[in-house]
Parts: C-alpha cells; sequence; structure tokens
C-alpha cells in the first residue's frame, strides 16, 4: 500500500504489523492513523534502535520495520512578521520531556533548590516558559552532600540542564549533574559578563574578581 | 440581561436596535409574507462554507468559518432575508498550566464560546450568560473525545471561540409580526455545528494530536403546512437555516468523526417522533459536507505551509494559495 505524502488527523496510514509508530502517529485497532497534520515521513529506523524496542516484533519479521511519523512545521522564523495566512499554528509547541536539554535563566534561590524559567527545549525556543527547578541535589554528581546553591548559582545566570523528572504540579526538575551542564552565562555582582575559569569558578574581567558557579564546560 | 449588565462599559440600549421596519408591512397582510424566504436547494444539500486557517497569527492555531446568506438581499427592505453564521477559533497552547493549578498528567482543555454584542438580532452582554456557557460545555465535549490529551502532560489548552454572527432562531417577520416568533432556539444548533468544526480546525492548525477530525452537522424535521405531496409535509433536511422554514419540528445537532464513524457530541431538539436515528444520521451526513471542506482547506494550508519542501518534490506544482469556496 502506497503512503500518502501528506497525512491529516485520522488518516490511515498502514498496518501495524508492517510499520512502527514514530511521532505524530497513533494506533486504532491495530493500524497506523495520523494523530496530527503534515507530510508523512517513512524512515529506516537505525539497526541498533529497533532489536531493543520491539524484540518481539523482529522475531516474527527479520527487517527492521520502518518508521512512520508526521513532521511538524518547523519553527516558525519568517513567520514573524505575522502575515495572515499560513503564520498561525506555524510554532511548534514542544514540551520538555524527561532526557530533553533545556537553557534556562534563574529566578529564584533558596537554601534547597534554585528556581528557573526553562526558555529553550531542544534547541526551540518555546513559546512562554516553563517553570523548572533544579535540587540542590541534582546540582553535581560528585559530593552532593556539599553543595551550596548559592555557590553555584545566581538569579540571573543562564544554565544548561536536562530534565530529569516532570515533577511536581508546578516545576519539572533539571539536573546540571554532568560537565556540560551548568551556568553557560554569568554576569558578576559589578554587573560584568564573565568567562569561565574552572569547573567551579567565573572570572570578572574588569574587576578581576572570582566568583563560585557550577560551571558548564564550554564547548 | 440586567443581572449581566457590565457597569464599567458604555452598554446600548436594553431593547437593541433594529433596522426599520416600513409602514408597508403593517399595513398589507400579504406584503409581509412575501419577503419570507424559502429553501431554494435540495433537502439534503447543506450551505456553501467558507473556512480558512492560521487567522490569528499570536495563536498557536485559528480558524475563521463563514456560512454566507443563500438568498440574495432585497432590494426593498434594509432587512437581509436570513442571517448568515460567522466564527473564528483560536487555540492558546498547549502552555503550562498556572501555579495553581494541581498536576495533571494529560491535557487540560478549557474552551470558551462568547457571541460577540452584535452577534444575534438581540444583543448580548460582554459577559457570558448561560446559552454561551451552555455552548462551551457541548463544543467541549466534542472536542474531548477527538484530543490525545496524553500526550501533553502538565500543559492547558485554550479554545476560544467568537461568534461574530449567529445563525438566529427563525425569521424576523415572524417575530415582528405576531411576537412569538419561532420560539425554540433553533438557530443554536446551527451555531453549535458551526463552532465544532471551526474549533476542529483551529486545533488540527495547533498540531494538537487527535484520533481523528471532528466536524459538526445539523439536520431538522420540518413541516411545510402548504405543500400538496404527503410526503413532502414532513421532511428531514440536512442544514437548516431556521429561517426558511416556517415551522421546525424537531433538529439535531452532532459532532461526528468521519473516519471511525463515532459521534463525539449529540444535542437533540424537539419532537423527533418515531424515527430518532434517521434525524441522527442526517446530522452525520450534514458533518460529512463540512469534514469534506475542513479536509481540502487544512491540505491547502499544509501546502502553502510546507512550500519549500513540497516545492522540491513535485517540481512546477505549486497551487497558489486561494480561498477554498465549495459547497460541503
Amino acid at each position: 500500500m502506497a503512503l500518502p505524502s501528506i497525512a491529516l488527523p485520522g488518516t490511515l496510514l498502514g498496518p501495524a504489523d508492517k510499520y512502527l509508530p514514530g511521532p505524530g502517529t497513533h494506533i486504532h485497532a491495530s493500524q497506523i492513523y495520523a494523530s496530527i497534520a503534515g507530510p508523512v515521513v517513512s524512515s529506516k529506523p537505525s539497526p541498533a534502535a529497533p532489536a531493543s524496542t520491539s524484540t518481539s516484533k523482529t522475531a516474527k519479521a527479520p527487517k527492521p520495520l520502518p518508521l512512520l511519523s508526521i513532521s511538524r512545521p518547523a519553527p516558525a522564523d519568517d513567520n514573524a512578521l505575522g502575515i495572515i495566512g499560513n503564520s498561525g499554528g506555524g510554532g511548534t509547541t514542544i514540551l520538555p520531556e524527561i532526557s530533553s536539554e533545556v537553557l534556562g535563566r534563574i529566578t529564584r534561590l533558596s537554601p534547597r533548590f534554585a528556581s528557573l524559567d526553562i526558555l529553550v527545549v531542544n534547541s526551540s525556543v518555546c513559546r512562554e516558559p516553563f517553570q523548572g527547578m533544579i535540587r540542590r541535589e541534582d546540582v553535581r554528581l560528585t559530593e552532593k552532600d556539599k553543595v551550596k546553591i548559592e555557590e553555584s548559582f545566581r538569579v540571573g545566570d543562564l544554565v544548561r540542564g536536562v530534565v530529569i523528572s516532570l515533577g511536581d504540579q508546578s516545576n519539572y526538575y533539571v539536573s546540571t549533574g554532568s560537565n556540560e551542564f551548568g551556568v553557560v552565562m554569568a554576569r558578576s555582582e559589578a554587573g560584568n559578563t564573565m568567562f569561565p575559569v574552572s569547573w567551579r569558578e567565573f572570572g570578572d574581567p574588569r574587576t578581576g574578581g572570582r566568583e563560585r558557579r557550577k560551571v558548564a564546560k564550554p564547548f | 440581561m440586567a443581572v449581566n449588565l457590565d457597569r464599567r462599559r458604555i452598554n446600548a440600549p436594553s431593547g437593541g436596535t433594529l433596522a426599520p421596519v416600513f409602514a408597508r408591512t403593517v399595513k398589507e397582510p400579504g406584503y409581509l409574507q412575501s419577503l419570507r424566504p424559502s429553501r431554494t436547494r435540495g433537502p439534503n444539500e447543506p450551505r456553501q462554507i467558507f473556512l480558512q486557517t492560521g487567522i490569528v497569527p499570536s495563536a498557536s492555531g485559528s480558524a475563521y468559518l463563514e456560512i454566507p446568506s443563500a438568498s440574495s438581499p432585497s432590494k426593498s427592505t434594509l432587512i437581509p432575508p436570513t442571517s448568515s453564521l460567522k466564527i473564528a477559533a483560536s487555540v492558546q497552547g498547549p502552555k503550562p498550566l498556572p501555579r495553581s493549578a494541581s498536576f495533571s498528567p494529560s491535557l487540560l482543555l478549557t474552551t470558551t464560546v462568547k457571541f460577540a454584542p452584535f452577534a444575534t438580532r438581540h444583543r448580548r452582554g460582554y459577559i457570558r450568560d448561560s446559552t454561551e456557557r451552555d455552548l462551551g460545555v457541548h463544543v467541549e465535549t466534542a472536542l474531548r473525545g477527538v484530543m490525545i490529551g496524553e500526550r501533553w502532560p502538565k500543559s492547558g489548552v485554550e479554545v476560544v471561540v467568537t461568534v461574530l454572527e449567529g445563525d438566529e432562531n427563525g425569521w424576523w417577520g415572524d417575530v415582528e409580526g405576531n411576537g412569538t416568533g419561532n420560539g425554540g432556539g433553533w438557530g443554536l444548533l446551527n451555531v453549535l455545528a458551526g463552532c465544532i468544526t471551526v474549533a476542529s480546525a483551529a486545533i488540527v492548525d495547533a498540531g494538537i494530536d487527535c484520533v481523528d477530525m471532528v466536524s459538526g452537522g445539523v439536520a431538522a424535521i420540518i413541516r411545510n403546512p402548504e405543500a400538496k405531496d404527503a410526503k413532502e409535509k414532513v421532511m428531514r433536511i440536512l442544514d437548516p437555516c431556521p429561517a426558511e422554514h416556517q415551522e421546525i419540528v424537531a433538529a439535531c445537532a452532532v459532532g461526528y468523526l468521519a473516519s471511525r464513524d463515532e459521534i463525539t457530541e449529540i444535542w437533540v431538539k424537539g419532537d423527533v417522533g418515531t424515527d430518532p436515528d434517521g434525524l441522527i444520521e442526517g446530522a452525520t451526513h450534514a458533518a460529512v459536507g463540512s469534514l469534506s471542506v475542513l479536509k481540502e482547506v487544512l491540505l491547502e494550508a499544509l501546502e502553502a505551509k510546507f512550500q519549500t519542501q513540497s516545492a522540491d518534490a513535485n517540481g512546477g506544482l505549486k497551487r497558489k494559495q486561494q480561498d477554498v469556496q465549495m459547497t460541503g
């Protein structure tokens, strides 16, 4: 059966034993249907991925099943002018998920956690910020008991982290427990943009002062 | 009305404003009746629909629906013979829930239906009244059945439907003439069906996961005392325009998923008689009619969205983005 090039929600894409359902699809009565509007993409999965996800299916079919997915429209960058027509709905609405990499700005500090506004999820800018929280034990992987929040973050710092849990009613839990996660941009008390000095210090180029942060490893 | 008065705004005259009614309608009894519009399309033929998505740039999805008045404006009176239906819908979100809300593992849907103050012959207030809240609940039920809420944990989506012009409940001459009118609120069913269709288009435009596309449709049983044929005395019609019929016996609006053959919302009004299934089936036929427009419009909007990709794929085949106007 030929796949349709463009699908609308409810369009039949194919039987569930011939394809794997990807993003933007759903299964109903062992058939795969589209659940959002967009072009249909059928991709051969990488050999490693399907073996782990569908061991029972690969036992029946020796070939890995192609993955059906509906691609969402690309982030609306040229639609920023607000031209009536195809602009509305162009923006991708993306929610933070577990293990998605986020950029956020610290908004509040407390002895037990730091709050942040999640601004970017997986390199796409959010329409509005999500509330996030870095608990004291998630700041770094080693010597967790000696972490002090006020020596790791300051209000206004830009932080790169990873979502570890959808959290409670209002906050996503973010962790900076890795070398490449932590503060990526910070201003000193004098208000100057600082440069990273070590994994735990930023330096002010004007005053020469040092301030303690959980520093993200520069690329 | 007095309960819903907004003291912070300049309110319209409470009696409403009307286009002038000329003395001739009162003096000549036959003249008023000669202005009465009548249904020119077949019993199974719905009205034309205009639909466009992406009309609100700031919303994540939006759509506008219009069912233009079929009858041509008469030259002898200022009042249009039939009303037209004009509805705009916008979708905000999915966005994070407010701080006060409790944890929700799936998408929280909020639907608001508001008539513009000028939407009907009787002026509406600025604050939502019970009819509008009721319609909102109906639209919400229709949409809840199609959305896959589990894919959007901890987030909410707001569907705001604004009725710019609503179908009226009966012909204006009936209301003017004997004061009773047609009673029943038949226009609301058309408004509900329109709201469902336009909200569905806006949700697909916003890219929220749905199991299918829901569309609204209305069917009615009318009594036609003047008809000679006994079969035409009481008959079932699709997409009734209340102004065109003297007596509507029963009507039904549904929210229908065509490819799954499921109904998510149903509203029946009046004396259905012995065959309620026939009426509901008629409403689903009308819904399929509006679905065909919905599909065409969304495909066109998609093509415009993915223009760069499709231009590479199929060479010179480029359809200009134009308004789709077709019968359902």
